[in-house]
């Protein structure tokens, strides 16, 4: 037993004296390159993506936006760094972040994406955007519905979110419906609209904001379900361009039920998700 | 200078990239007035390191994948192969409809092409398509034996479509490089071994399940006789398109223009990895599916596709912006390893990577779905053509991300929505329902319609994969008449999913597209799915019909369809002694040891299996008299489709010197007394496997003695650490903990009824 022992610490020493050797990068070569990004959180973000313990070493810095990468050309390359840095959803001149990466980063990282101008196949969608914009300026009434179409949209994608049970995409969309929220002007709306928006305005900011500072589904369904109830009575009033279906969950709210709203007639639950996607049932048609 | 112009004109015409095939010296591309288009194969062994070391690999004209070959519909194909090799070797044309002694399967269709030795496959090209072609010998595809074969239409051909057949085509093949030998991945499949799971980190241990929150799932796993859930078998180091983990293409060839912002691209892509599916996306929006398995379909829009093992799909992609390069990703099924390839010229535009698997929800489902006996519980749900895929409940982009325990939805009843990918999400992923042929595929009037049924079985523990519980070396071949249709009902019975090909022919599968149901040569059919599928019998000659997954056609998921009174083969005169050799190699012997160097002795095991029988011995050893030597030798046949009974006779061997004067005699709990110290006696028996996959064995002795015993070896612990305990009716009773550092070598230490406690090092084989 002794002689185990003694071999047993003797292996011991050895992987501690391996690990606890400096990580050193052998055939080192040194790169300094762009990468976009905003504050503290992006530096520890993209250091973090792009260090190998004794591959590679990425030093960001604020200021200048320039990263200096340490790497051992036997095993790695800039190619593979900037690529996993781009992949946490920072843009580099070689490569660009996928989308779904760059709106997951915080707001305050969310750098703006000179790279992301690049005209894409979407292009006849911006000329009909612009078109609206050139008709709000013109018709108040107009600029109203889009108002508030402009949160019921945004309370689409958030609910969307929710069944896809996606909490970090769920907070972007709670926080996107958060500054729609915020953009309404108040004097534009009309009578009856800007009396019921006066009720549920700080229940929907409250909500919003909730759902935007979580990535827990579970925490934003709670608040989900206030906020679809004063969605709903908004909509009641405010029309939406088509038809709305308000739609009921017995076994949400721990059992107690809840409500809310969608543009297909079809089931599909932002309480569950995939779990139950499609329990619940249509009680009411908005058109 | 003639040949030279030919060529030239093919590329302006089609815009073929020629990519692979620019290696080919000039000598073997020749264009005869006649259309006879010629190349010549060198197969070669050669060193790569596509996975970091220097391994061993097969180049054909120096280059893997093979060069991509090119025909026009109508030519005729004339390809010598020369076999450089200290082996034989063999090329399959794979989707192609040519004479059944061109096929290129040997022992079935021809003789393996013998070391030194050339063989000239000559047959006309007659129909057009995204195909391509591999070794058909042994495991030689995962070493680098596969190539695209691409055939053109004609210009003047009806089918020919504007927008589609006359833009940019880059020939794309796929495959997965491992640094181990084939023959060992092989081996260690059958033997169980949990190597690869731990280098992929989904063991899927007690650790593991704990720390999820998924304690009960595992052990409802493994008393419903489960191993780790998983979507693949094996581990490989790298992908790769093209031969290339990451590449770019800026432009059709070399010396023509970058590719323009809104230029579109078509990607003809065949899937030549041995046991890889892989995932499809790209960055630039979505991809158009325009053809499948070399067969025209009405062009559709997806954001990503699954392709199957040695499935083919042509989609069409555009190049959104000037300046960006877009990704074109392929994912492993399991999602461990990617492959990217870059399209355009500038800035890298990535697309999102596949999340991780969620591996408990995973084994949530399987535990659902699985009847004690081992059959598969479809629980009502009406499964076919991919459009319900299982799996979702692992996929976080469609389920959403692991989330810590959620109360209200335990007992939930699963419904068919729950799995249908496409109203679960905005992702819209390709399935066999939306393929549509472009034309009217109705067989033609028959007398006969000849209807078949397979079960597709297996069962991972012992890696028997099989058709109706039956190997190749266990059926005959199977007799269809020139003429007649052919309907085939197929059921995945299995955990696995297949990807079933059959030789010569394109069938259609029966997808609710009525008249233009699509044309395919390959049907991937997921666990619990139903599929139907027929064809006309138009092509005379012995049919390989089996699964794709090298490892899994390997141990024996084969069946040859014949048609009968068919005309002599010139390359294979003696059918029937050529087959006896097809079934035995697709039922080989399987050979594993282990034996543990302990402080208090030796003990290990090896045995020889292959799929229904196992001839083992066990053997332990002390390093004195007094602690005994002993060995027990099995030889056993696995019954039934899971193979958790195995009737065995064997023979036992025991001797041990007793200290001092008193010679002490033991009895077992039966009051009998034991031979321990003497004996040498024949012996018959069964090992059950029970619940917990626990071995019960139950044996009884020449002398009338009879022994049970428990057994479990290889609890998974943690990622590395696995436990096992024995113990039996003689009162012996033994319990182990062993931590795996490499494929072959752990630390074990054990303590034992016998030998007391030990410590030491474990090599295995
Ligand atoms: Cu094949
Ligand atoms: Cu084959």
């Amino acid at each position: 037993m002794k002689k185990i022992t003694s071999k047993i610490l003797i292996a011991l020493t050895i992987m501690l004296s391996i690990t606890a050797c400096n990580a050193q990068i052998k055939n080192a070569k040194t790169d300094t390159i762009k990468i976009y990004g905003n504050c503290g959180m992006c530096k520890k973000a993209i250091e973090k993506a792009g260090n190998v313990k004794k591959v590679s070493l990425v030093e960001w810095n604020i200021d200048t936006k320039m990263a200096t990468l340490t790497f051992d050309t036997k095993q790695t390359n800039s190619a593979e760094i900037l690529k996993r840095i781009a992949l946490a959803g920072y843009d580099s001149d070689s490569f660009l972040s996928p989308d779904l990466a760059y709106s997951n980063l915080p707001n305050c990282c969310q750098y703006d994406r000179t790279k992301k101008t690049i005209a894409k196949t979407e292009a006849p969608k911006m000329k009909m955007d612009t078109a609206n914009q050139a008709i709000q300026k013109s018709s108040l009434e107009i600029e109203e519905s889009n108002q508030l179409n402009n949160i019921f949209d945004k309370y689409f994608e958030v609910k969307d979110a929710l069944v896809k049970t996606d909490g970090a995409l769920a907070s972007a969309k709670s926080t996107a419906l958060l500054s729609a929220i915020k953009a309404v002007k108040m004097d534009k709306l009309s009578m009856d609209v800007h009396l019921v928006w006066m009720k549920v305005l700080t229940d929907l900011q409250e909500d919003a904001e909730h759902m935007a500072n979580t990535k827990d589904a579970s925490h934003q369904r709670e608040h989900f379900i206030r906020l679809s109830d004063n969605i709903y009575t908004l909509m009641k009033v405010a029309k939406y361009e088509q038809s709305v279906y308000y739609q009921h969950c017995p076994m949400a709210n721990d059992g107690k039920g809840a409500n809310w709203l969608s543009k297909e007639n079809a089931i599909k639950n932002p309480y569950f998700g995939a779990q139950m996607l499609t329990c619940g049932k249509t009680v009411e048609t908005i058109k | 200078m003639s040949i030279k112009i030919i060529i030239k004109i093919k590329i302006i015409l089609f815009g073929i990239a020629l990519l692979t095939s620019s290696c080919l010296s000039s000598k073997s591309f020749q264009i005869s007035p006649g259309r006879i288009v010629h190349y010549e194969l060198y197969i070669k062994d050669s060193l790569v390191s596509f996975g970091g070391k220097e391994k061993r690999a097969i180049a054909v004209n120096g280059q893997i994948p093979m060069p991509t070959l090119t025909f026009t519909e109508g030519d005729t194909a004339e390809i010598v192969v020369h076999n450089l090799l200290n082996e034989g070797t063999s090329l399959h044309w794979h989707g192609l409809y040519l004479p059944n002694k061109e096929d290129g399967v040997p022992f079935l269709t021809q003789l393996p092409i013998a070391p030194n030795k050339t063989m000239i496959y000559r047959f006309a090209i007659k129909q057009s398509g995204t195909h391509w072609y591999h070794s058909h010998s042994g495991l030689q595809e995962q070493l680098g034996m596969y190539g695209s074969l691409i055939l053109l239409k004609k210009r003047e051909d009806p089918a020919f479509r504007n927008g589609i057949d006359d833009i940019p085509q880059i020939p794309v093949i796929l495959s997965e490089w491992t640094n181990l030998k084939p023959e060992n991945v092989h081996r260690m499949l059958h033997n169980a071994s949990d190597w690869f799971a731990i280098k992929k980190g989904t063991t899927q241990s007690y650790t593991e399940a704990i720390k999820a929150g998924h304690f009960k799932t595992k052990i409802t796993n493994e008393w419903k006789r489960m191993l780790a859930m998983d979507v693949s078998d094996v581990y490989y180091e790298k992908l790769l398109i093209n031969g290339r983990n990451e590449s770019q293409i800026k432009a059709l060839t070399p010396s023509s223009p970058i590719f323009k912002s809104g230029e579109k691209i078509r990607l003809r892509i065949s899937n030549g990895g041995a046991s890889t599916y892989f995932w499809l996306s790209y960055a630039g929006g979505k991809m158009t599916v325009v053809a499948n398995d070399g067969n025209d379909v009405e062009p559709i829009e997806v954001d990503r596709l699954i392709i199957g093992v040695s499935e083919t799909y042509d989609v069409i992609v555009s190049i959104p912006a000037e300046n960006t390069a877009y990704e074109f990703l392929a994912t492993s099924e399991d999602r461990i390893r990617s492959s990217s390839l870059y399209l355009g010229s500038g800035v890298k535009q990535l697309t999102s990577p596949l999340p991780k698997l969620k591996y408990f929800e995973g084994m949530k489902m399987m535990n659902g779905m699985m009847n004690m006996d081992g059959s598969m519980d479809d629980m009502g749900m009406n499964m076919s053509l991919q459009k319900m895929d299982m799996n979702v409940v692992m996929y976080p982009e469609i389920t959403g991300a692991i989330k810590k325990k959620d109360k209200a939805m335990k007992a939930m009843k699963m419904t068919e929505d729950n799995y249908k990918s496409n109203e679960l999400s905005d992702i819209v992923t390709l399935n066999y329902a939306m393929l549509k042929a472009t034309t009217s595929t109705t067989l033609p009037e028959a007398s006969q319609l000849k209807e078949l049924r397979f079960e597709l079985s297996g069962n991972m523990n012992r890696y028997t994969w099989s058709m109706d519980n039956k190997v190749l070396s266990e059926v005959d071949k199977i007799l269809i008449k020139k003429g007649e249709n052919i309907r085939i009902i197929l059921y995945n019975g299995s955990m696995m999913r297949h990807p079933m090909h059959l030789h010569g022919h394109d069938f259609r599968i029966l997808n609710g597209q009525g008249a233009f149901a699509p044309l395919k040569n390959v049907l991937d059919i997921m666990p619990m799915e139903t599929d139907t599928i027929e064809f006309n019998a138009n092509l005379e000659g012995d049919w390989f019909f089996h699964c794709h997954i090298l490892y899994h056609m390997m141990a024996g998921m084969n069946r040859v369809f014949s048609y009968e009174n068919q005309a002599v083969n010139p390359y294979l005169p003696n059918k029937k002694w050529a087959y006896k050799k097809l079934q035995r190699e697709s039922n080989q012997i399987h050979f594993m040891a282990s034996n543990d160097f302990a402080t208090n002795g030796n003990d290990g095991m090896a045995m020889l299996q292959n799929t229904r029988w196992s001839l083992s011995t066990e053997w332990r050893f002390g390093y004195m008299n007094t602690m005994g030597y002993e060995t027990e030798t099995h030889f056993g046949r696995y019954l039934g489709k899971m193979q958790w009974f195995m009737p065995f006779v064997g023979f036992d061997w025991r001797y041990r010197q007793q200290i001092g004067e008193i010679n002490f005699q033991e009895h077992n709990v039966f009051g009998m007394l034991n031979s321990k110290d003497n004996r040498s006696l024949f012996t018959a028996g069964f090992d059950a496997t029970l619940p917990m996959l626990v071995v019960f064995q139950a044996e009884v002795f020449q002398n009338g003695d009879f022994r049970f015993q428990l057994m479990r070896e290889d609890i998974p612990i943690s990622k590395r650490i696995r436990a096992g305990f024995m113990i039996n009716t003689d009162k012996e009773y033994m319990f182990d903990l062993r931590y795996i550092i490499r494929k072959n070598i752990g630390i074990r230490t054990h303590y034992d009824s016998d030998m007391g406690f030990g410590v030491g090092i474990n090599l295995n084989y």
